[in-house]
């Protein structure tokens, strides 16, 4: 009697139904092009798959000719972050105690929340120091990052929110320098870390340096940012307003991430070898054409 | 049914010795010998005044074939307070139960369903089972023409043991022996009167001895019968334990008058929130030891805040809540805020638990290697263990006693020996697959459950959509449940 199948209320509720349990949904919300619903937070820009798709070929490209295009990044993060990477990391965050009370107070960083005359007053060897240090250094400033629109949820878009502001406190724990070769270090690392596509798609800018920057990445930079991503615990996990005064060796260490090797410093080197090398072949030259 | 002793002295010399002489004998040596203790003679001796044995009692003494059967129940605690269970309108007892509309059925025809306090009985109509972790769902509500037909009832099993007794002391005939632990049970000797050497003879705290006929097990999941047969017991531990409580909740439910159970499937295991009367429910939480400890540890209203956030909030939120001492209801307030669920597809809002009724049990599967043995029969708990993600341990016991009462009533009319294992062999063929399968069906599902991530996560779900989506398959499933549909075993 269970196995009778009732041939009318087959035909009319099966296929719907059926093509919907077995479709993996990936936007729990259709709408068309012309209906968009209404965003889930100030500045929330609701896109259709189709949309998220094309943005996400389209920034790719663009910011691969032209790595200097943040926004163009940016736009790839959130595109490519659902459907399943932001949750990951939403729930690493849930996962720690640190990390519930940043989604539950919802720090920004930014240069009014941060004072720089605060952080440059403080010791040489704590965290706020060497950050302040490390954006002077590199001549860049916390307000230029761009908020987020492309993602749904409206936590997830706070995940992505603090990942990005994070990104500079990356760079100054690591010490890695903000032109390519640098960032597509601190990617490797922060791929390794955080699992979101963007930064693992940055690394096919590798195929825009340089032959020796990129035997330096294959080398050094690569493995380390493996090793230390995996081994490391999860750095979106750190609360960097209140680790300001902390020795900076001290959270490293905490964290389980080594310093790599100052980029800046091979650099240096490098030239100054090329240099030498140059001089030396002219004085040669020189010598040459005396005799 | 008397036992006729002729029988018996012709049967322990064989035909060497006339009966007569025999007897002669006997009497002769009996006044040398230290006088011992004579057992009394029983047809049926039940060891255990659990649901199982007393449905059993009841339906043997209410079948004509049955009814003169010599009896006995044998139980270790007294059975006052059980008869005289009573409790206000807004309490309920913690260990409830769901029996299917088959186990219902069954007691009716034994007269014990009208002896259950009704007003304290909950059927519901619909049952809402989703997947933790993906969220993935299947509703068992019935199609338009069969709509409002009971999937279960939620009872005490108190109230069910009360009525079961009502109904055996209404009947009468069944000698109670409570409050008597059972201290021996051991093979009878050869007597000048009759052989009882393939006897079973229960000796109890009390200084009685009663020989058996039949020996029911009905004792539990440790049971002294079972061992004293030599059957083995197989299965696992599940390293789980299940969190009972009695819940009030800020209203009768959703369905109103049709009340819905639900269920969902947390990696740690299922929680189920199952209706009882009025604005109450029952919660059956299966989970690991520790954290069934640190529940029982929470202030009423964090363990509130926790049995709230069981059918709301993600398995990541619960695994952190699960760490804190204190402070749950704070943390469910935030991320309720955060979390996605429609609040009509679970159950409304605990708002209060019933003091002292937070209790926990281990989960375990065990299966007897067999339910029969000579002069012994296991019925329930004795026979089988089963995890309670589906609510059917009960209900398989009940199958157990309507197969063994029936195959007790067709040997008693044909004339057999009732205790013998070719009289008892139909109740084991009826019972033991049927149960077998229905062990293994629930223990794979608390596996594929467990699963917390890989492959097997996305494939259960596209797995429970589809069944939700195939009306027929749905179906099928909600009378097998509800042990209404076609018997594949």
């Amino acid at each position: 009697m269970a196995l009778f199948v009732r041939p009318s209320a087959l035909r009319s509720s099966l296929p719907r139904d059926l093509i919907a349990a077995c479709t993996i949904s990936l936007n729990s919300r259709h709408f068309s092009v012309l209906n968009r619903p209404p965003p889930n937070y100030p500045g929330h820009v609701p896109l259709t798959f189709i949309e998220r798709a094309g943005l996400a070929v389209g920034s790719a490209v663009i910011s691969l000719a032209n790595p200097y295009r943040g926004d163009l990044i940016a736009a790839l993060g959130e595109a490519t972050a659902t459907p399943y990477f932001i949750y990951r990391l939403r729930d690493a965050m849930l996962a720690s105690p640190t990390g519930r009370r940043i989604l539950r107070d919802r720090p920004r960083i930014t240069s009014q929340t941060l004072s720089m005359t605060y952080l440059r007053s403080l010791p040489p060897n704590t965290v706020g120091r060497v950050y302040a240090d490390w954006l002077d250094r590199e001549g860049v400033s916390p307000d230029t990052r761009e908020s987020v629109k492309y993602i749904d949820d409206e936590e997830c878009a706070y995940v992505m929110q603090r990942y990005r502001e994070c990104h500079d406190f990356f760079h100054a724990l690591t010490g890695l320098p903000v032109m390519v070769e640098g960032e597509v270090a601190l990617k490797a690392f922060e791929f390794a870390n955080t699992l979101l596509p963007m930064t693992g798609l940055s690394m096919f800018a590798v195929t825009r340096l340089k032959p020796a920057e990129r035997k330096r990445f294959f080398t050094i930079y690569g493995p380390w940012a493996i090793r230390n991503g995996l081994g490391a615990q999860e750095v979106i996990n750190v609360y960097w307003e209140e680790q300001l005064e902390r020795d900076v060796e001290d959270l490293r260490a905490e964290l389980g991430i080594e310093k790599p090797v100052d980029l800046r410093d091979i650099r240096k080197r490098e030239r100054a070898r090329k240099k030498a090398e140059k001089e030396a072949k002219e004085r040669s030259g020189d010598s040459l054409g005396v005799n | 049914m008397k036992i006729p002793s002729t029988s018996l002295s012709t049967r322990q010399l064989g035909g060497y010795v006339c009966s007569g002489c025999t007897r002669q004998l006997r009497r002769q040596r009996r006044s040398y010998a230290t006088s011992t203790v004579n057992p009394d003679l029983y047809d049926v001796v039940c060891v255990g005044g659990g649901p199982a044995g007393l449905s059993l009692l009841a339906a043997l003494r209410s079948q004509p074939a049955t009814a003169n059967l010599k009896i006995a129940l044998v139980e270790s605690q007294r059975l006052d307070a059980t008869r005289n269970f009573q409790l206000p309108p807004t309490q309920f007892s913690n260990r409830c139960s769901s029996l299917t509309p088959s186990s219902v059925r069954f007691l009716e025809q034994v007269g014990a369903w009208q002896h259950v306090d009704q007003k304290r009985v909950q059927s519901y109509e619909e049952m809402q089972v989703w997947d933790g972790v993906t969220g993935a769902r299947i509703e068992f509500d019935w199609p338009a023409e069969k709509r409002g037909q009971t999937i279960a009832y939620m009872n005490e099993n108190l109230n069910l043991t009360s009525g079961l007794l009502k109904r055996i002391d209404e009947l009468g005939g069944v000698e109670v022996l409570d409050g008597q632990k059972v201290e021996d049970i051991a093979l009878g000797s050869e007597t000048e009167d009759f052989d009882l050497s393939s006897w079973p003879v229960v000796s109890l705290s009390g200084g009685r001895k009663l020989a058996a006929r039949l020996l029911v097990g009905a004792d539990g999941a440790n049971s002294p019968v079972r061992a004293f047969a030599g059957i083995g017991s197989r299965g696992w531990d599940y390293e789980r334990h299940g969190v009972v409580a009695t819940l009030q909740m800020e209203g009768p439910g959703w369905g109103g008058e049709s009340k819905i159970a639900y269920q969902r499937f947390l990696p740690t295991g299922p929680v189920a929130m199952l209706p009882l009367p009025g604005d109450y429910s029952t919660l059956v939480w299966s989970t690991t030891p520790a954290l069934a400890a640190h529940l029982k540890t929470l202030s009423p209203k964090d363990f509130i805040a926790m049995v709230n956030a069981a059918f709301r909030l993600s398995p990541v939120d619960l695994a952190y809540m699960h760490t804190q001492s204190d402070g749950q209801a704070d943390e469910l307030a935030w991320r309720s805020q955060h979390t996605n669920f429609d609040q009509h597809r679970i159950p409304q809002q605990v708002i209060g638990v019933q003091e002292g009724s937070i209790a926990s049990f281990p989960l375990k599967l065990r299966h007897a290697d067999t339910y029969i043995g000579e002069r012994v029969a296991l019925v329930g708990d004795a026979a089988h263990t089963i995890h309670p993600l589906a609510g059917q341990g009960l209900n398989q016991g009940q199958g157990d006693v309507e197969s063994l009462a029936n195959t007790i009533q067709y040997a008693v009319t044909h004339g057999q020996d009732i205790g013998v294992r070719m009289s008892l062999e139909p109740y084991n063929a009826e019972r033991y697959a049927a149960n077998n399968m229905l062990l293994g069906v629930v223990d794979k599902l608390h596996k594929l459950y467990a699963v917390e991530s890989g492959p097997i996560v996305p494939l259960r779900s596209i797995g429970l959509r589809a069944v939700n989506a195939l009306g027929p398959v749905k179906q099928f499933f909600m009378d097998q449940a509800a042990g209404t549909g076609v018997k594949i075993l």
